[in-house]
Parts: C-alpha cells; sequence; structure tokens
C-alpha cells in the first residue's frame, strides 16, 4: 500500500517538476502559456493529494483559471514580432542551478522530520474563533489583518493596472458556441460560488474560492457583451472593489475603539461578522479579478 | 510518510529553482512572470507539504498559502499589464 | 500603541475616501490625513517615551497565533519620519506646477504607501512583512508608472525584481516556521539553534531582503528606477520604501538569529556596505545626469547602514544600533530634499543632465540651497543629522588599531559624497551662456524642498533626547 502511493508521488512530482522545466525551455511563448497551464492543474491534484482541498480549489480557479486567463490576453494584446526569442542556453546558470539544487534540497529534507507547528494551538482556539472551518478561521480570525492587507494588495493591483491606460481587452464578435454556453455558465458560476461561500464557514471554500469563480462569471458574461465594460466612473463598481478592505478596516477600527481591542471580535457577534467581511470581500475580489482580466474602460468610449 | 514528504519537499525546492533558473534565462517579460509564478509554486508546495507532517493538517500554513495564491494573481496581472504596456509604447 | 493605530489608519482611509468620493480638492483632504497621521505618530513616540515599549496581540489570541504588533523607539521614530515626509511630500506635490499631471493617480496610492509602511514599522511576524512588502512593491511599482512611458520598463524590471525577491524572502521564512513552528519574531528569538535549516532560511531572507533595499551588489535596479520616476515619488522611495527591508534585516539579524551565524555574517554585510559606499559613490561622480546622481548616492548611503549593521552583528555593540537608525531617519531627511531640490531643477529646465544646471543660483537659488544643505548632512558636515550618526558609526572605530581600515574606509566614503555633492552645486555656480529669468512660480515648491533639509540639521540640536531614546532601547 505504502509502496504505491510513493509510486504515484513519485510520478506527480515528476510530472510536475518536467512540467515546469518545459514550460521554461521550450522555444515558443504560446507553448509556454498552454504548458503553464497545464502545469497549474497537476499542481491543484498535487494539493487534493496533499490534503488540501481549499487549495486545490483555489488553484484551479486562480492559479489556472485566472492566471491562464491573463497570460493569454496578455499573449494577445502583444504584437508577434515584440516576443523575444530566448537567450542560447547558458551552461553557467544550469551549473549554478544544479549547485544551489543540491544545497537547497538537503536543507529542505530535514524539514520533514521537524513537526514544529501551530496545528495544537489553532485547535483549542477554534471554539473561540465563530467557525468550524480552521483555514477559515485563520483567514478571517487568527490572522484576519494578513487578509485585510490582502485585499488592499488586490485593489492596489487594480490602481496600478487602471492609470497605464491600456486600451480595453480587444473583444471581438462571441463565438456563438460560448454565447449559448456563456447563458448557462453565468448563472451556474454564481450558485457554485455562493455555495462555496456559505460553505466556508464549515469546510473546504470561502471568500477567495467563491470570489474567483463569480469573477470567471463576470469574464464570461463580459466576453458575451451581456454587461458592458467597467469603468471606474461608476459609483457602484468603484463601492464594490471598495467594500471588502473598506468594511473590514471599520470593523477593526471599532473593535480597537468600543471593543477589547484592533480586530478582537465580541464573542457572540464573531460568526456573523465573519459571514458579512467574507460577503462583502467575495464580492471586492469577484469584481476586481474580472475588471483586472478585462482591463479598464475608458472614459471616452 | 516521510519519504513521500521529503520528496515533495525536494520537488518544492526543485520547482523554485527552475523558476529562479527560467528568470534568469528568459528574457521575455511574460515568460519571466510565467517563471516568477513557478517559483511561487515551488514555495507553496513546501508550504502545503509541511502543513501534512502531522495526523491533522497544519490550517496554518494552508491558509498562507491561499493569501500567497491571491497576492501572486494581483501581482501577475499587474506585471502583465505593466509588460504589454511597456513593449506597445516602444512602437 | 492606539495613536500608532491610528497614525496607520489614518492614510489607509484617505485613500479609500478619495478613490470613492473623488471630491474635486483632493490635496486638502490629503494634507488634513497627513497631518492627523502625523499627530498620531508624534503621541505615540511620547507614549513610547512615557511608558516603554507596547506590544498589542491582534484579534486578542494568544501569542504564536495572532499576528503582534510591536511598537518600540525605534519604530516609534520611523512612524513619524515616515508621517513628516510624507507630509512634505504631499504638500510638494499640491503645490509644484510641475506635478499637475500625475495628481490625480498619485493621492490614493501615496496614501495607501504610508499606512502600509506604517503597517509594517509595527508588525514583528514574519508573514505578516510578506504582505505589507508585496503592497510596498505594487505601490511603488504603480507610482513610478505614472511618469509615463519612459518610465514603464524601469518600472516593469523593479515589479519582477520586486517579485522575486519576495518569493525567495518567501521561502526562508516558510523553512523556519517548519523548523521552529512560529512566525513570530520574539518567540524565534528565544528558539533558533545553528543548524542547516536556520542558516540557509536566513540567508535566503536576507538575500530576498537585500535586493529590495538595493544593498549592494543587488542595487542594479534602484537608479533606473527611482531617476525615472516623478520627483515626490523618487523622495519617498529613495527615504522611505528602501527603508523597510533594512528594517526586517536588523531585528532578524539582531534578534532572530543565532550569534554562532550573526558574528560571521556581520562581517559579510559590512563587506558589502563597504563596497556600497565605494561603487556608489564612484558611480554618482561619474553619471552625466542629474537624478541618476542623486539615486546611486541613495546606493551609497544605504552602504552607511549596512555598514553600521554589520559592524553591530561582528562586534555585538549594541551601541551601533544608535548609529544605523540615525543615519537611517538623517539619510531620510537629506534625500526627500536633494530629490525634491533636484526635480524641480530638472522639471523647470527641461533637462536631465548635471550641466543643465549653470547659473542656478540666479534662477533657482532656494532649490541649489536646499540641495547644497541635503548635501552637507549626507557629507556628514557638523552639526548636521548625518554627522551624528557618522560620529557614533566611527568612535568604536579609532578605539582599536585593528578597526581603523573600517575608518579609513569610511573617510574615503565621505570624500566620495563631498565630491559628488560638489560636483552639483559646483555646477550652479558658474556662469550660464543663455540668460536666465528667476522662475516666480515654483516658489513654494523650493521653500519645501529646503523644509528637510533644515529638519535633518535641526536633528543636531535635539540630538541629546534622540541619543537617550536609541539608549532605552538598546538596554
Amino acid at each position: 500500500m505504502a509502496a504505491s502511493e510513493l509510486i504515484l508521488d513519485l510520478i506527480l512530482c515528476l510530472v510536475l517538476l518536467s512540467l515546469a522545466v518545459a514550460v521554461v525551455e521550450v522555444k515558443r511563448l504560446y507553448d509556454s502559456i498552454i504548458l503553464f497551464i497545464a502545469f497549474g492543474l497537476i499542481l491543484s491534484i498535487t494539493w487534493a493529494r496533499l490534503g488540501a482541498p481549499d487549495l486545490a480549489l483555489a488553484e484551479a480557479a486562480i492559479g489556472a483559471g485566472i492566471t491562464g486567463v491573463l497570460l493569454m490576453a496578455a499573449y494577445a494584446n502583444l504584437a508577434p514580432k515584440k516576443h523575444l526569442q530566448n537567450s542560447h542556453r547558458s551552461w553557467l546558470a544550469v551549473g549554478f542551478s544544479l549547485a544551489a539544487m543540491v544545497w537547497l534540497v538537503l536543507s529542505l529534507i530535514p524539514l520533514a522530520d521537524s513537526p514544529e507547528s501551530l496545528v495544537a494551538v489553532a485547535e483549542q482556539a477554534m471554539a473561540d474563533s465563530g467557525v468550524t472551518h480552521p483555514v477559515t478561521a485563520v483567514l478571517l480570525n487568527f490572522r484576519a489583518w494578513d487578509t485585510l492587507l490582502e485585499l488592499v494588495v488586490l485593489l492596489l493591483a487594480l490602481l496600478g493596472m487602471q492609470q497605464l491606460r491600456l486600451p480595453s481587452l480587444k473583444i471581438a464578435y462571441p463565438w456563438p458556441l460560448l454565447n449559448a454556453w456563456g447563458r448557462y455558465l453565468a448563472p451556474l458560476t454564481i450558485v457554485i460560488g455562493g455555495y462555496l461561500l456559505w460553505r466556508g464557514s464549515s469546510g473546504p471554500g470561502g471568500a477567495f474560492q467563491s470570489g474567483a469563480l463569480l469573477a470567471a462569471g463576470l469574464i464570461v458574461l463580459r466576453l458575451n457583451h451581456v454587461i458592458p465594460g467597467l469603468s471606474w466612473q461608476h459609483a457602484w463598481l468603484r463601492c464594490s472593489v471598495l467594500c471588502g478592505a473598506g468594511f473590514f478596516l471599520i470593523i477593526a477600527c471599532l473593535t480597537a475603539w468600543l471593543g477589547q481591542g484592533w480586530l478582537d471580535y465580541p464573542a457572540s457577534y464573531s460568526a456573523s461578522l465573519i459571514f458579512i467581511i467574507e460577503f462583502l470581500a467575495t464580492i471586492s475580489i469577484a469584481v476586481t479579478l474580472a475588471w483586472l482580466v478585462t482591463g479598464q474602460q475608458e472614459a471616452a468610449s | 510518510m516521510t519519504l513521500s514528504l521529503q520528496l515533495f519537499l525536494a520537488s518544492g525546492g526543485i520547482l523554485w529553482l527552475t523558476g529562479l533558473y527560467g528568470l534568469w534565462r528568459n528574457s521575455d517579460p511574460i515568460r519571466r512572470i510565467i517563471s516568477l509564478n513557478i517559483m511561487g509554486s515551488g514555495v507553496f508546495l513546501v508550504m502545503v507539504t509541511l502543513a501534512r507532517r502531522e495526523t491533522s493538517t497544519d490550517p496554518v500554513l494552508h491558509a498562507l498559502v491561499v493569501t500567497g495564491l491571491v497576492v501572486a494573481v494581483s501581482a501577475t496581472a499587474f506585471a502583465l499589464r505593466l509588460a504589454v504596456a511597456s513593449q506597445q509604447e516602444k512602437r | 500603541m492606539n495613536a500608532a493605530l491610528v497614525s496607520m489608519v489614518v492614510p489607509f482611509f484617505a485613500a479609500m475616501l478619495v478613490l470613492m468620493w473623488r471630491p474635486q480638492q483632493q490635496s486638502w483632504l490629503v494634507i488634513v490625513a497627513s497631518i492627523v497621521s502625523l499627530l498620531a505618530a508624534m503621541m505615540a513616540l511620547l507614549s513610547v517615551i512615557d511608558s516603554g515599549p507596547q506590544s498589542l496581540n491582534l484579534g486578542g489570541w494568544e501569542s504564536p497565533l495572532a499576528i503582534r504588533f510591536q511598537l518600540m523607539p525605534v519604530n516609534a521614530l520611523l512612524i513619524v519620519t515616515t508621517a513628516v515626509i510624507h507630509l512634505i511630500v504631499v504638500c510638494f506635490a499640491a503645490s509644484s506646477h510641475h506635478c499637475q499631471s500625475i495628481k490625480q493617480a498619485f493621492w490614493p496610492l501615496a496614501l495607501l504607501l504610508h499606512g502600509s509602511l506604517v503597517a509594517l514599522w509595527l508588525s514583528m511576524d514574519l508573514f505578516n512583512w510578506y504582505v505589507t512588502l508585496e503592497l510596498l512593491g505594487l505601490a511603488a511599482v504603480s507610482l513610478v508608472t505614472l511618469a509615463g512611458h519612459k518610465a514603464l520598463r524601469a518600472a516593469l524590471d523593479y515589479l519582477l525584481l520586486s517579485l522575486f525577491a519576495s518569493l525567495t524572502y518567501l521561502l526562508g521564512v516558510v523553512m523556519l516556521y517548519g523548523q521552529y513552528g512560529t512566525l513570530d519574531i520574539a518567540l524565534l528569538a528565544t528558539l533558533t539553534e545553528a543548524d542547516r535549516v536556520t542558516q540557509t532560511a536566513l540567508l535566503l531572507i536576507s538575500a530576498g531582503l537585500m535586493l529590495k533595499a538595493a544593498l549592494w551588489p543587488l542595487h542594479l535596479w534602484l537608479p533606473a528606477a527611482h531617476s525615472s520616476a516623478p520627483t515626490p515619488v523618487s523622495a519617498l522611495l529613495s527615504a522611505l520604501v528602501v527603508k523597510a527591508p533594512l528594517f526586517i534585516l536588523w531585528l532578524l539579524w539582531s534578534r532572530v538569529a543565532p550569534s554562532e551565524l550573526a558574528v560571521p555574517m556581520g562581517f559579510w554585510l559590512a563587506l558589502l556596505g563597504g563596497g556600497a559606499l565605494m561603487i556608489g559613490g564612484w558611480s554618482a561622480c561619474r553619471t552625466p545626469h542629474l537624478k541618476t546622481l542623486v539615486a546611486y548616492s541613495t546606493v551609497a548611503q544605504l552602504g552607511y547602514g549596512l555598514l553600521a549593521l554589520g559592524l553591530l552583528l561582528h562586534w555585538q555593540l549594541n551601541d551601533l544600533q544608535a548609529a544605523l537608525w540615525l543615519f537611517v531617519v538623517a539619510h531620510a531627511l537629506a534625500k526627500t530634499s536633494m530629490f525634491l531640490a533636484a526635480g524641480e531643477i530638472q522639471a523647470s529646465t527641461g533637462k536631465k543632465r548635471l550641466n543643465s544646471l549653470r547659473g542656478m543660483t540666479l534662477t533657482m537659488p532656494v532649490a541649489l540651497f536646499a540641495f547644497a544643505v541635503a548635501g552637507g548632512s549626507l557629507i556628514g558636515l557638523p552639526p548636521s543629522g548625518g554627522f551624528i550618526a557618522k560620529w557614533l558609526l566611527i568612535q568604536p572605530m579609532l578605539i582599536e588599531p585593528a578597526h581603523w581600515p573600517w575608518a579609513l574606509l569610511v573617510i574615503i566614503a565621505t570624500l566620495l559624497s563631498a565630491a559628488y555633492v560638489f560636483r552639483v552645486v559646483s555646477q550652479g555656480f558658474r556662469q550660464s551662456s543663455v540668460s536666465a529669468t528667476a522662475t516666480e512660480h515654483g516658489k513654494s515648491a523650493q521653500w519645501l524642498a529646503l523644509l528637510p533639509a533644515i529638519l535633518v540639521w535641526l536633528m543636531a540640536l535635539f540630538s541629546e533626547p534622540l541619543l537617550q531614546l536609541m539608549d532605552v532601547f538598546s538596554a
């Protein structure tokens, strides 16, 4: 039994590594992008194998899905001649990498036998966290400050993109099949996204997975011309981008001012507070990710 | 169990280095961004493997990976836009 | 502690307000927010002086689980410096005529940068630092792109290197967590041992941070990015953003690293610092462009910080902490002044080259004076903030003859910095071939450029309380 599992793991690792080497080594950029998307999918299988269903969901939606779309969009926006060819293989780089590999692997391997972690502490604190799924408890309660700042990271990426003043993604007349599928896909993503969000308090899922899925739905709708291009002119869009981080920050200040301390939720409200924060964060994440993919609609058009 | 954990840890380290090598070797900005994502995946693989060392998985590391993934996708989106913009202006 | 939190939250809220309501008169809102943040920062500093370091576990969870904030004299001083420089830069951007085009996008980004910096100074958690470093990186790159298409290439390189550095840092952090099961600096400090994993992790973290702080020889991205950015942005980046990784590096090596690793590493860090002083100073003496000269001067001056940090570790001398942080504060103020003055001059002449400065004593005397005064502190002329820091650094070197080579290094570096400052100022005194007319507009911007230079000289007047503050800390 153990031997067969080991062989499975070995195959998984080999596939991952060979895909990664292929991604950086292949000649054409297009192949590299396709291989990278495949790499993302294998990686999400690896997460599932390693007992991390939250991450498998997040990786499939964010890592392979959204990043893949972003790469494709960037590829399409570049003139074909602009793709720089690879420089010649530098044996110096190969040699350095091999030496570094031995050193790094030798320092990583001992970590497998030193089980120092916060598992016990986190399990003890679970009872007071307001949710039953440990990952959600860490994200929105124990280390909520990280999550808050991360919403600001998303906001900053959007602001940075906006003021580059790029032309918005060129969207051709939708392919009939996409049109037909889109009608079913978009509502489906909303249903699944909502389910993931609701489930996040007790099982794998939560704001990020759900937000990424909803973003995918929004992107499909945009590609079908069902919704207009996103623009900073619309107050409701600004509101939905800012509501996640804004509400989170207001809660943080209120808990510091009226309650016991910064982000210290009152015990009786923590479950509902976490749900509201997650709900608003999902909206912010979905709109921001969709916006990052489809690009800014200029005010003039 | 330990053997397969060691295998995944080593793979994580090698993935990180593969990304580093790609960053060094490629001059095209999009390929460099892809290489950075591979580096990130290597780090995440190390994190997820470390989370599995005990009988119950470590939720803190899983949460950190979720945070890391979102940070990575935001940075990738911005970097790709910047790459496109910087090449368009050159024309 | 609450005052420090206010100082952090106000810029975040102001940024969201500006983004949401997009008022016509944004500058007033931003200036008011910066003033409030500065007042709160000063209250935080006073509270630290009164009652000593304070610690706060976010969310009320116990220590290994929660992210911990700590307010110490050093980061209280840094929070005040951050607020002062942001206030000056924001006022400069509001009053300079050359910044009109970038304003709309500048305000929210600058505010978010301010909030992120304070968040980084307060935090004592390795992973939280990763998130704040990403925030700083993204905000800094977005600010650089404001300069338009010519800066995009430099911005892209900056972003890619910054992301690479973050991932290097993150791998090291993960290894430390895997070995010791905590992310908190104070807890790690009690646990670390000098084994292979710790060594590799610390090296990876340091490499990432040194790349982000543009410490020599990982500085190559800095001159392009800082010199092509819009003027107020260059000032913020050079004065504050590169100091953030230095702060983490200091906490990591002086607190977390076991002394078996810290002592030899200190020697190498000091050597790299010496290299930065020489190469940075030499490049600043050679470059034909004004803003690039100022950017190279940042590379050189960061070398002092690294030298102080390295010797502090190598000799295990806690007195050098005062030298390190006074250097950082003095350099932040002086460099703000220099970049604002240089940018204002460059914008009004429209030329990048150094020889376009001819006749500047007549046309823009205040800006040139600001440059010279700030340069005096960079060189370390008494009685400036730069002088006190350099004096603190050089004292332990003079005591033992074995340390004299380091002192020689500092003296050569001082001569180099005098050379590049003089290079700029002497151009200003030369006769200009074109008849120049004094420009009336932009006067207030020039005076604002002078303000931080005056502050850095005032630091000398308050050297006694400043040194006491630092002593409280090292005790």
